[in-house]
């Protein structure tokens, strides 16, 4: 373990003499690869991928063709994908309480309206705010307590998740859903494509010959309550969230900070809230988008961080491509059927892996014991978050 | 929970700098004044040209609160986080951005634009201007200038994740038609909190979040920040001609 890591846990930050571990109620998912949970559960384990050519846009004119976009997401006439990709997520989910706290995630929302604009077609310009998530979600659970939205780039979620349970632990709220979303655009491919950051075929995060990201649509919805109020309402816990970490690396906006120190920061916050120790983290899900220097970066700060011991990391970027803002809640959800079925994913895309990942990453299913799951985020602006679940 | 405001720093139409330097603040609707790099960040900081307005505007109001609070100085890499409120973000910038990917002869989707099509890029380079390495980022709430950012930054506070917390808001005027989505006016303002101040000198005073989730500076319930503004250099005034 190294100083900083030592330092750090050493040091934790305290939840309380009488702390309440928040506990994850209920988590429902839409990706490329359908609509569930479970769906995308058991296509992860399967090794699919919903990586496949755009046919929303043109995309001729740029480095890549591919992404990981839900086949029968239908534009509405004057607004937003975000909509009806909200809709089918709602479909899914029980019963909201009206006194829930929302806190959205999302990056740029319904920024998928200018492409409407510039070509003359009608559109809804609200859906460029990016509380118009939260609008629609308030909307549609007449939720009456409010909500937020949190941008903090693709770790977004990650973020939301952390804030609704320093809520929970703060006994500032019984209740808050998490909803992340975000739909692949032009106005963020041909981003990413200007940054040469997207891979020309399928992601292979953690490779030895990655070369970039693909993009993905996605959603997912977590209910984050207070265990006491979890237990009155019959709400059966799907795993606790019993650490969590934000940091910025101070380092660059848009590259990540390539001797890790930023995410081992995070993770070490994490790991000191939950009282754990590193050994105790069965598996890790990690961002692992498949650019050359995030995997690199990530690799470096978990070697770091677990020293000698090579812990089952995988990445589900291959399978559902990179969703923004909504990965993170996407990755929790998914993390809680790991610990469920105490088995790691396979990282779909991996042929061979980079070196510094050999022995942590496996393109088939790893078992394991125990049940505590690292999972991170990191993002442009220097980002990185870390929650710790136990399930 | 309780915290300490330590620092305050704006960018309005009217003033841009440290609340220790006015006597008065007002948030009127008007353009901004133009950031200049070398009159706010000095000659010696490279990145500032890159910026676009709103990350300017942003970063100036933070480096305002830091110095009026006397930590704008810095040799090591310091817990200290930032959450920062907006209304239209960096809309503005999204739409430079995307006049860039019109289908043209010159078609070169900016990538240096692209890079600040994230409301939160500019908390990224306030971190690395001032060594910022507590959590960070940006939220959208309903109520212009509401309270949410202050209270999750105390919330950050008392659960120890940061030692200190820069919260506010950033929010810049849109063009037409996306100035509908705009309630509240332009600006940048930005508060450093902390819950044992190292030096007393620079206090405003206390800030206090309830069980019934209302904020309160000394004795008085906040509505929005643009009160806390003018509530806490009321108080530090009255301190000063008391002393």
């Amino acid at each position: 373990m190294s100083t900083l890591v030592s330092d750090l846990i050493s040091s934790p930050p305290s939840k309380g003499t009488e702390a309440i571990v928040p506990v994850i109620t209920d988590a429902v998912a839409i990706t490329g690869l359908g609509d569930g949970l479970g769906v995308l559960w058991q296509k992860l384990m399967r090794g699919l991928s919903a990586v496949r050519p755009v046919d929303r846009f043109r995309t001729d004119r740029y480095t890549a063709g591919v992404a990981a976009c839900i086949e029968d997401l239908t534009t509405p006439p004057d607004g937003s994908l975000i909509h009806p990709l909200l809709d089918r997520l709602f479909c899914q989910m029980g019963p909201i309480s009206p006194d829930t706290f929302l806190i959205t995630a999302t990056t740029k929302a319904g920024i998928d309206v200018l492409e409407k604009i510039q070509t003359g077609m009608p559109a809804d310009l609200q859906d460029v705010s990016l509380l118009s998530p939260a609008v629609a979600v308030m909307k549609a659970f007449n939720l009456t307590e409010g909500g937020i939205n949190i941008s903090a780039a693709c770790a977004s979620s990650t973020v939301a998740v952390a804030r609704a349970a320093a809520m929970v632990a703060s006994n500032r709220a019984n209740a808050v859903l998490v909803c992340g979303v975000d739909v692949v655009t032009e106005f963020v491919f041909s981003g990413f494509s200007a940054l040469k950051a997207l891979s020309p075929a399928a992601c292979r995060p953690f490779d030895r010959n990655r070369n970039g990201l693909s993009l993905g649509d996605g959603a997912a919805a977590l209910v984050i309550m207070n265990p006491e109020a979890a237990r009155r309402k019959k709400r059966p816990p799907l795993g606790k969230i019993i650490g969590w970490g934000v940091s910025n690396d101070a380092a660059h906006i848009t590259a990540p900070d390539q001797n890790g120190t930023g995410l081992i920061r995070a993770v070490s916050r994490a790991m000191g809230m939950s009282g754990k120790l590193p050994d105790d983290i069965s598996a890790v899900c990690a961002h692992g988008t498949g650019t050359l220097f995030n995997d690199r970066m990530e690799m470096t700060a978990f070697r770091q961080f677990f020293g000698p011991r090579r812990v089952p990391t995988y990445s589900i970027k291959g399978a559902v491509g990179h969703t923004l803002a909504a990965t993170g809640a996407i990755e929790v959800a998914v993390g809680l059927q790991a610990l469920k079925n105490r088995a790691a994913p396979p990282t779909i895309g991996l042929q061979e892996p980079m070196s510094e990942a050999v022995g942590w990453v496996n393109n088939e299913p790893v078992a394991f014991a125990g049940n505590c799951l690292l999972t991170t985020n990191s993002g442009f602006g220097g980002v990185n978050a870390a929650l710790i679940l136990e399930g | 929970m309780n915290a300490v405001i330590t620092g305050i720093g704006w960018v309005t139409a009217t003033a841009a700098g440290c609340a220790g330097d006015f006597k008065d603040f007002a948030m009127p609707e008007k353009p901004l004044p133009d950031i200049t790099s070398r009159a706010i960040f000095g000659p010696l900081y490279p990145y500032a040209r890159r910026m676009d307005a709103y990350s300017k505007s942003g970063l100036a109001a933070v480096a305002f609160a830091l110095k009026d609070a006397d930590q704008d100085q810095w040799t090591e890499k310091r817990n200290i986080g930032i959450i920062a409120a907006t209304e239209t973000g960096c809309l503005k910038t999204d739409l430079d951005y995307f006049e860039t990917v019109k289908p043209s002869k010159d078609f070169q989707p900016s990538p240096a634009l692209f890079s600040y099509t994230l409301p939160n890029t500019y908390l990224g380079e306030a971190a690395i201007r001032f060594g910022l390495t507590g959590p960070n980022f940006v939220i959208h709430e309903q109520a212009p200038l509401g309270l949410s950012a202050l209270k999750l930054a105390m919330e950050s506070l008392e659960l120890g994740e940061a030692e200190k917390m820069l919260c506010g808001f950033c929010s810049l005027a849109v063009p037409a038609p996306f100035d509908a989505i705009r309630k509240g006016p332009p600006g940048a303002v930005f508060f450093l909190l902390e819950k044992l101040p190292e030096d007393t000198a620079s206090v405003y005073g206390p800030v206090r979040l309830d069980r019934k989730n209302r904020i309160f500076f000394n004795r008085t319930q906040i509505e929005d920040l643009a009160v806390l503004v003018q509530i806490a250099m009321a108080s530090r005034r009255a301190r000063q001609r008391k002393t």
